[in-house]
């Protein structure tokens, strides 16, 4: 849907191809150099750890001969793997939902008038700009079972503080990663769809007032709809950052006890960064994300029916 | 017989001469030799944070001023020092000459060509007197791998069995424990003395004492399962089959004792790791632990002035702290440092004058007196040395069991792979800790251990096993 | 009138009522940022006291002034630079590249997803090929290495949310700017830039902690000179030492760039251009 179609009739004809030939390129200007760095330093990594997945290059040895589907085969059977992504999408699962009404929620609450905003707005940003290992080792301390403050301030309203041992029992593991996770990015949430709410063109509110609109009427029907890029995006990013998440889990639990909380970061760190397992990782890797790009379109997909 | 006694003579006088004439004095060699390379820059890795001051700021000073070789100490976290070691090692890039590893590491990096081979640098610069000065355990165990020299050890770490002196040596606690248990009240020599006086001091003193309390989360709790279960008897493999036998009856035994043990000590303990193990044991809420060597020093205050080692709680317990063996009499040689040259190293004559420097018997005694110091004694002469005697009343004592226990100790186990192995391990006493049946965990384990081996090439591994078990302290015998 | 009295009565016990509200929020988020803070004031003992410590007894200063030895500031330097300079690019390429995707669809979907993959992947994945890389052109240990990845691992992130904020606003804008004789860099420039202003900052902000706050890349790819932030925070993390006074310090000072760029920004969070923009 080219401008030029709108234009007025005394566009000439020759300004008409000239605009054609502005408007091809002009797009694919604006992306090429965002490309090219994807490309590069995106892409191009991701296609190595490929050929790599069909070698088999160990802590020993770097032997780069084609080795066929041999790391494939291990990866099928190997239910460390698939119980990581079983741990991922579970702390996904809960954790997305919680973040988003609750950053929805704060975004809402600030739209209005709240005498010292900006000071607000800025300090409840903080948790998500502290340095997620400081964030994580900083949560550790507060979940200890004997010095940290959170089983004390439990204990305000049981008999006397329990003994919850937050980062070693399997039953609180989850629990804790997921206050943590929540309590870090829901600043998030909270900013960008504060940014976006902020955005929405005063005329289309005004149209929904005078129309009589409630409140929260006005909040559901309108403004919502309005901020629905911006919104789905958000899921998106959220999502796609917590199929990676690693520094929590590594600072609270370590992925354990056992395996027990082990996200698929977690895992692929052990494989790559610990055992020098190069080429299964490379192949647990690619699936990874073949997975998850998967899931990701199957989720467009549905967003955009509504679109 | 006057020609016999002449050639005595003469032979006696020959080899005095020739003894003067070595006398060790390898680190000043080391310095003189490197002069030549004046104005060029040795890169150095180092375990980050505290662990780097030795380098940082005793050892680099003096050796850039005598030779006039820049040094860069580039502190690397613990937990990344093996990946960034290999990584740029694949990578070819040369940037790291002299590197610092743990001695459990050595098979798989020397297997994967990552550091040099030292002994023709040792024969050139005659380090090799020197070298037998280290305490035969780490001499013996963790320098060479198919025969050659890949690291120098660097930090004599093991698991030393602290306790209260002055607990075990009041008369009323004394004459209770022999009431109820029926021997005297020492520091334990099995596992099962250990339960029993553990649960003495509980049941008496708690909650403001227990019977003991140490490291139960995360990795480092594998070393203290090797400990216990070699003492029991145990042995990791069979080396013909090359399966695993940690699922046996006395690996069994020896979890179900570890997870028993917890019942004595202070609640929540599962959790602990290091700052809360430290902080328990200085703060004087126990009676035993089992720590690495520097919680001695540490326990009569000699870090207090030190602004480095403000992190350390302060000791409620100077004076009061025994040291022994821990049960079994063979403690685990639990990690350490060693320093090796990497074999992309453009400089490698260079870095091992470093290495021959810092490790020499010249500087070495000094570095481990350091009050910020993390090395901690491995050389014969440090055990002995009149200065570290004297940094306070029973040093001589905690040296003592440090050499007693260097010499009985048990080296890491150390294959090919060893991180697959350790971590299966870690996850296995941690899956059992927070309260899975023994017997599964270890028959799981078992399982992956096999599984790994597998991966790793089984005839490879055996041999390699064989390697590592023939070790003069790689078993009890 | 007495209606206008009450209608100011009402309101300013609505924003008495927010007010609280606000504050009680701010408390319970920021607990965890104060027990932060406070550990970097205490002693170990305070640190691990049970019960907890709520409030240290002393200020130890010294851990403030040591950030100055041993490259802790510095380290937070080499951050800033490489998380500005990166963030900066990534907004430019990204946001243009956000106006092609949601202006022309160029690519279609595809094309944004396979964007979108590139952040889908496990840093450590990315990390040894990338180091290899650079390692072969010579390039580890500087600021650029780190700034050319990070403003990859930002351009998914800000192409999307670029994407989604452009796309809220009206086409009709840039229209009318085409027929009143703009080129399309000046539309581009002159109407979406200021129209999503909010946006702009809002995706830059988090860009920003982003790569100031990465820890993989920058643990692979720097081993002297350009040691960033988190790398350095963890050398004081180690197993034998974790000196949380050194931690809490130079999380102190590692929060105040993105502080001050908040309050600094906060203007274009606040209701401003949009309205009255389609009046005309």
């Amino acid at each position: 849907m080219l401008v030029a179609d709108r234009a007025p009739r005394r566009v000439g004809a020759w300004r008409l191809r000239s605009e054609l030939f502005a408007d091809r390129h002009f797009k694919h200007v604006l992306l090429l150099p965002a490309l090219l760095f994807l490309l590069v330093l995106g892409t191009l990594p991701v296609v190595y750890n490929l050929v790599l997945s069909f070698q088999d290059v160990t802590m020993q040895a770097e032997n780069h001969a084609f080795s066929g589907l041999l790391n494939y085969r291990r990866l099928a059977g190997d239910a460390r793997f698939w119980g990581a992504w079983q741990h991922t999408f579970l702390i996904t699962g809960i954790a997305l939902p919680i973040q988003l009404v609750l950053g929805l929620a704060l975004a809402a609450f600030f739209l209005g008038d709240v005498p010292g905003k900006r000071i607000f707005i800025a300090l409840l940003v903080l948790p998500t700009v502290i340095s997620p290992i400081v964030a994580g080792a900083s949560w550790r301390l507060m979940f200890d079972n004997q010095f940290g403050p959170v089983n004390h301030m439990i204990g305000w309203f049981t008999s006397s503080p329990p003994l919850i041992l937050w980062t070693t029992d399997p039953a609180f593991v989850y629990p804790a990663i997921i206050i943590l996770e929540v309590w870090a990015h829901t600043p998030f949430v909270f900013l960008l769809l504060l940014a976006a709410l902020t955005q929405i063109d005063r005329g289309v509110l005004d149209a929904a007032e005078i129309d009589g609109a409630s409140a929260w009427t006005k909040f559901r029907r309108v403004m919502l709809p309005a901020i629905r890029p911006v919104l789905m995006t958000v899921v998106l990013i959220r999502f796609v950052d917590l199929m990676r998440l690693f520094d929590f889990v590594y600072a609270l639990t370590q992925g354990g006890p056992g395996t027990r909380s082990e996200t698929i970061s977690l895992y692929t760190y052990v494989l790559g960064f610990q055992q020098f397992a190069t080429s299964y990782t490379g192949a647990v890797a690619f699936v990874s994300i073949a997975f998850m790009s998967v899931v990701l379109l199957v989720m467009l997909r549905r967003a955009a029916i509504g679109r | 017989m006057k020609l016999r006694s002449y050639v005595c003579a003469l032979t006696l006088v020959v080899m005095a001469a020739a003894a003067m004439a070595q006398t060790p004095n390898a680190g000043q060699r080391a310095l003189e030799e490197a002069k030549k390379y004046s104005g060029q820059t040795l890169n150095i890795t180092w375990p980050a944070g505290v662990g780097a001051l030795d380098a940082k700021a005793y050892t680099v000073p003096i050796w850039e001023k005598a030779t006039g070789v820049k040094v860069n100490v580039i502190e690397t976290p613990i937990a990344d020092m093996f990946a960034k070691v290999t990584a740029e090692h694949r990578a070819r890039t040369g940037a790291f000459d002299v590197v610092s590893i743990v001695p459990s590491w050595l098979a798989d990096m020397a297997i994967a060509g990552v550091i040099e081979p030292l002994d023709p640098f040792v024969k050139k610069f005659g380090f090799a007197q020197e070298l037998q000065g280290l305490e035969p355990a780490y001499r013996d165990n963790q320098m060479r791998w198919d025969g050659k020299i890949y690291g120098i050890p660097d930090d004599g770490d093991l698991l030393v069995l602290y306790y209260r002196k002055d607990l075990f040596a009041d008369p009323a606690n004394r004459s209770e424990f022999r009431a109820k248990y029926g021997y005297d009240l020492a520091p334990p020599k099995t596992w099962e003395q250990f339960a029993d006086i553990g649960n003495f001091f509980t049941a008496k003193f708690a909650p403001n004492i227990y019977g003991a309390g140490m490291i139960r989360r995360g990795t480092l709790l594998q070393y203290f399962f090797q400990e216990r279960f070699r003492n029991a008897g145990g042995r990791y493999f069979d080396p013909q089959a090359m399966k695993a036998t940690v699922n046996g009856d006395i690996g069994l035994k020896v979890l179900t004792g570890m997870m028993n043990d917890q019942k004595f000590m202070p609640p929540g303990s599962q959790d602990w790791g290091i700052p809360e193990s430290l902080n328990g044991w200085l703060s004087g809420k126990l009676a035993m632990t089992l720590w690495w060597p520097p919680v001695g020093r540490w326990s009569e205050g000699l870090q207090a002035g030190e602004k480095s080692m403000a992190f350390v709680p302060k000791s409620q317990i100077a004076g009061k702290v025994g040291y022994a063996l821990p049960p079994g009499g063979r403690p685990e040689l639990a990690l350490g440092w060693s320093l090796a040259v990497a074999s992309t190293s453009k400089k490698k004559e260079l870095a091992y004058l470093f290495i021959q420097f810092v490790n020499s018997e010249q500087t070495s005694i000094h570095r481990v007196q350091l009050p910020y110091s993390l090395r901690d004694p491995f050389r014969a002469s440090h055990y002995t040395s009149p200065e570290y005697r004297k940094l306070w009343p029973t040093a001589g004592d905690y040296l003592d069991i440090l050499k007693q226990g260097a010499n009985t100790g048990l080296i890491d186990l150390s294959i090919r792979n060893t991180f697959q192995y350790e971590e299966a391990l870690a996850r296995a006493l941690q899956r059992a800790s927070a309260g899975e049946n023994p017997k599964t965990c270890l028959d799981d384990l078992a399982r992956e251990w096999d599984a790994i081996t597998e991966r790793t090439g089984v005839k490879e591994q055996r041999e390699a096993y064989r390697v590592w078990a023939s070790n003069p302290n790689a078993y009890p015998h | 009138m007495s209606s206008v009295r009450e209608r100011r009565r009402r309101k300013a016990r609505m924003d008495a009522v927010r007010f609280v509200a606000a504050l009680a929020i701010t408390v319970v988020f920021l607990f965890p940022v104060y027990w932060l803070f406070m550990t970097a004031f205490k002693s170990p003992e305070e640190i691990f006291s049970n019960p907890p410590t709520w409030f240290p007894s002393r200020i130890h200063w010294v851990n403030f002034r040591d950030l100055a030895e041993d490259g802790d500031l510095r380290s937070i330097w080499n951050s800033v630079v490489i998380a500005s300079v990166s963030t900066v690019l990534a907004m430019l390429l990204g946001t243009m590249a956000a106006y092609s995707l949601a202006r022309f669809r160029t690519g279609g979907e595809k094309l944004a997803v396979w964007a979108i993959s590139v952040r889908m992947v496990p840093p450590i994945v990315l990390a040894f090929p990338l180091f290899l890389m650079f390692a072969s052109l010579g390039l580890v240990d500087t600021y650029e290495a780190l700034i050319a990845i990070y403003v990859t691992i930002n351009l998914p992130y800000v192409i999307w949310m670029m994407r989604g904020f452009i796309e809220d606003i009206p086409r009709e804008l840039e229209d009318s700017a085409l027929i009143d004789g703009c080129s399309r860099w000046q539309a581009l420039v002159r109407v979406v830039f200021p129209m999503a202003r909010t946006g702009l900052v809002a995706t830059a902000v988090f860009a920003f902690v982003y790569a100031f706050n990465e820890f993989a890349f920058a643990i692979v790819m720097t081993r002297l000179e350009v040691v960033t932030f988190p790398v350095q925070i963890t050398h004081h993390f180690q197993p034998m030492s974790t000196f949380w006074g050194r931690i809490g310090a130079m999380s102190i000072f590692g929060c105040l760039p993105v502080f001050f760029m908040i309050i600094a920004m906060n203007r274009f969070l606040v209701r401003g251009l949009s309205g009255g923009a389609l009046k005309g």
